[in-house]
């Protein structure tokens, strides 16, 4: 600019309404978030309107029959119970092996296997999950159907469950990490001063002072569990069931059904469309409240460590 | 513990007993880290063990690749990690080699697939407009410069969606090799042509200009004598050749130590070739590979799974993608500058802020389904209503807009979230002293807190494609088709995407499909998953030494 020397003190018309142009438009960029959330709802509550228009809340929250398209009923039980099944089964193997895996990153593994193994387990949470449902229907079924003493179907939950449960070992791993390495070191300190072992410190100051921390991923990482389409879609087969009860075994080796593969069977069905494709937005906001649920009730315990040292 | 009053009188009992805990302890944290590491392993061992079947291969095909090409690597990663200098340069030669042959690779393929005609026609008006306001804003500095750049680009692509018609109607009966020369070769030679002109001297940058076109031209006189089509020759010409041609002639006139560092991707490729011939040469029973060029390069065949390829799908998801970083990168790159460096933290907007952000974190874990719903509905719904698009879209099946679309509003709290964090960790003190030279908060943001952040901020945009590139139920419940025999004809088109076919026919009742084409598709996403990620990791390690 030739005239830079009378434009330092007051900047031109056009400087300003430049510089307000650009605000305005990055903040459009941020309100489209909202839209985001906005257009979920509305996309979710809309058809979900639709369809309690056309089977009644009592009939779809305590049915225990789930064949929308053959039958026609629209109970949500049953694939409440397999979604259960398998993120207790992902739990089993999630929840004590991404604790262990934390407190053996920040508590015992030096710093150069922890910045080898930190990355290596986060590839567990990159794997695209299709891949992961082929590995569990084609390799992992016909090896425990060989290893354990059960009869296993092609479809199962087991191998659905432990799979998902490799998943989210990612999730609870590098969520409990964080907790545990942000406890103050003058507490360990404390601890070792009178005359605590390393056991001690871990299990009984490191780990309770972090328990909000830890207790804030297993909740985040059950969700995710919940949330998990692909996996059970293609390994847990797509029959939906009410839960066996004294043959609890059964529960693993069937095929089951969860909310997600509901969903996903509906939009795969030919000719998808009125009550059923109404169904489908229905399971969603299920889904969608389950899990929004559990993400605010770990960031509300999540907030209230970060209060306790900080 | 009884002992609690003095516990140094414990007895050895007492002391054996806490020692064996704390092993047991220790061990069983090392067991559940073992857990980790080797399910990751056996799902690598097991899905490469079916997609290379290395078990059919004699014991002669693993020494001849041993000599060919694991001695060699070896032997030269073993000098080169000891040299900073070559290190540097082996890190330079194998991005510009491999980067440029998948990058020409993934152009000519999504061209190819687009008609290389719209593609020339499109980019041609979208680049005039804004080159011509440029020359001018070169000579003048406006403050109409900035907002000038991309609404000459919005007006380019405008226009040329006006002339469409009349254009393509002259240069239809031009041959396809002609149209990649305009859309690969043209762009290449400016791009190097700038390149050694900043480097060199504007005498080398015209040469090199020159160079690269005549050897894309000679290539395709060559071709047609030959009776090939020269459009892949043109593409790997000017795309591959010129680029490694340029900065192997740059880094031996530029460096003075460590030059054998450009010879790594050529110790790699010569060797992956020796072996190949020498295999078929001395007659040697090789690997039984389901990941063959035949897999990479065929369409899709539902009986035949030695005949069935991924080509479509691979094309399919690079266009979605490709679409998909298009749209939301901008807009989520966006809202993170917005939320770090205008919101206010008081006030009603700083709760707005506060409210955007926690939005942001409720949106990150909202599981991929529902993304798919809200695709749905949105292109159902509110598409269907809207008459100047294309009457296809919102019906079945799915287009390639509506995928990336769907997969954009999935991604964008993850670009959200990271970019954030990039621009978090540019330190104050760079925007006051910007502040103090006088530049206004977009001026600092552009020129000073922007270039800061682009590590970081790339390193999100990398691992947010990795995501969904391996991306299935939402494309599911959209409707796109889950089996696809051609690749999408453009942004328009029918979406194909490869794991929809992973998903299609893991559970094959052919076995060959189950555990061979499928196994091998899946390496292919596995590979790029792993690629874009130590890409992500690579870029990080390197900003946070710096």
């Amino acid at each position: 600019m030739s005239d830079r020397q009378t434009t330092t003190l007051q900047r031109d018309g056009v400087a300003v309404t430049k510089e307000r142009l650009y605000r305005l438009l990055l903040a459009g960029c941020a309100a489209t978030t909202l839209a985001v959330t906005s257009g979920i709802i509305i996309a979710l509550l809309g058809r979900t309107v639709a369809f309690f228009g056309e089977v009644s809340v009592i009939a779809y929250l305590t049915g225990t029959e789930w064949s929308p398209v053959i039958n026609g009923t629209f109970g949500v039980l049953p694939l409440i119970s397999g979604t259960l099944v398998i993120t207790a089964v992902s739990a089993a193997i999630a929840l004590p092996v991404g604790l262990g895996i934390a407190i053996y990153l920040s508590e015992y593994a030096a710093p150069k296997v922890r910045s080898v193994l930190k990355p290596t387990l986060e590839i567990l949470a990159a794997i695209p999950t299709v891949v992961y449902g082929y590995f569990a229907l084609v390799y992992v079924t016909p090896f425990l159907d060989g290893v354990l003493p059960l009869d296993l179907g092609t479809f199962n939950a087991l191998s659905a469950g432990i799979v998902v449960g490799l998943v989210i070992i990612p999730m609870v791993s590098s969520i409990s990490e964080d907790a545990i390495s942000s406890v103050p070191d003058s507490l360990r300190n404390a601890a070792y001063g009178l005359g605590s072992t390393k056991f001690d410190v871990s299990t009984k100051v490191v780990v309770p002072a972090a328990t909000s921390g830890i207790v804030s991923s297993y909740v985040l990482a059950l969700s995710r569990a919940i949330g998990e389409t692909m996996i059970v879609v293609i390994a847990a087969g797509l029959s939906p069931k009410m839960p066996f009860f004294p043959d609890v075994l059964r529960n693993l080796t069937s095929s089951v059904q969860t909310i997600t593969s509901g969903i996903v069977q509906v939009a795969g069905a030919e000719n998808a469309s009125g009550v059923l494709l109404d169904a489908m937005f229905a399971l969603g906001i299920t889904l969608f409240v389950l899990t929004l649920t559990m993400n605010i009730l770990a960031e509300a315990v999540r907030r209230r460590y970060r209060e306790e040292y900080n | 513990m009884a002992t609690e009053t003095d516990p140094t009188f414990e007895g050895d009992a007492g002391l054996w007993r806490r020692k064996l805990a704390g092993q047991a302890f220790e061990s069983l944290l090392v067991a559940s880290t073992l857990v980790g590491v080797l399910a990751l392993v056996a799902l690598f061992v097991v899905i490469g063990n079916d997609a290379f079947g290395p078990s059919a291969a004699e014991p002669a095909w693993f020494l001849l690749y041993f000599g060919t090409l694991v001695a060699p690597i070896s032997v030269y990663t073993l000098l080169v990690r000891r040299d900073e200098a070559a290190s540097s340069i082996n890190g330079l030669s194998f991005m510009t080699v491999f980067g440029s042959l998948i990058g020409s690779a993934v152009v000519f393929a999504v061209v190819d697939a687009v008609r290389p005609h719209d593609v020339a026609i499109y980019l041609v008006f979208g680049s005039l407009f804004p080159a011509i306001v440029f020359a001018y804003a070169r000579n003048r500095e406006s403050h109409y410069t900035g907002p000038a750049l991309p609404l000459s680009v919005l007006v380019g692509l405008v226009t040329a969606r006006a002339l469409y018609a009349p254009v393509n109607s002259v240069i239809a009966i031009v041959a396809d090799w002609i149209m990649f020369l305009v859309v690969v070769t043209v762009p290449v030679a400016a791009g190097l042509g700038l390149f050694v002109t900043w480097r060199w001297s504007r005498r080398y940058g015209v040469v090199t200009a020159v160079a690269v076109l005549a050897a894309a031209l000679a290539t395709a006189g060559g071709a047609i004598t030959q009776g090939i089509d020269p459009a892949v020759w043109v593409v790997l010409v000017s795309g591959v050749v010129g680029p490694v041609a340029v900065v192997s002639l740059d880094t031996i006139q530029r460096r003075d130590s460590g030059r054998y560092g450009l010879l790594g991707p050529w110790i790699l490729v010569g060797g992956i070739v020796a072996g190949a011939s020498l295999e078929r040469q001395l007659g040697i029973e090789g690997l039984d590979a389901w990941l063959t060029p035949t897999l990479l390069l065929n369409s899709w065949s539902s009986f035949r799974p030695e005949q069935a390829g991924i080509y479509p799908q691979l094309v399919g998801s690079i266009l979605v993608v490709g679409t998909m970083a298009f749209l939301a990168f901008p807009v989520g790159v966006g809202a993170a500058i917005y939320l770090e460096e205008y919101a206010p933290s008081t006030g009603w907007r700083g709760r707005l802020a506060t409210a955007l952000d926690v939005n942001i974190s409720n949106l990150a874990g909202v599981p991929s389904v529902v993304y798919g719903l809200l695709g749905l509905s949105l292109f159902q719904n509110f598409f269907g209503i809207a008459p100047w698009l294309p009457p296809a879209l919102g019906l079945r099946p799915a287009l390639v807009i509506a995928a990336a679309v769907t997969l954009g509003l999935l991604i964008l709290p993850i670009v959200i979230v990271s970019s954030q964090e990039a621009l978090r960790s540019v330190p104050d003190e760079l925007r006051q002293g910007s502040y103090g030279l006088g530049a206004s908060r977009w001026q600092t943001i552009r020129n000073v807190v922007l270039p800061e952040a682009v590590p970081g901020i790339l390193t999100g945009m990398i691992l947010a494609l990795g995501r969904a590139i391996g991306e299935t139920a939402p494309l599911v419940i959209i409707g796109v088709a889950t089996t696809t025999y051609s690749a999408p004809e453009g942004v328009f088109g029918s979406a194909a995407a490869l794991p929809l076919q992973i998903f299609a026919s893991a559970a094959n009742s052919i076995p060959a499909y189950r555990t061979g084409v499928v196994a091998a598709a899946s390496v292919v996403l596995l590979v790029t998953m792993l690629v874009m990620n130590s890409t992500a990791i690579l870029i990080r390690n390197r900003y946070e030494n710096n």
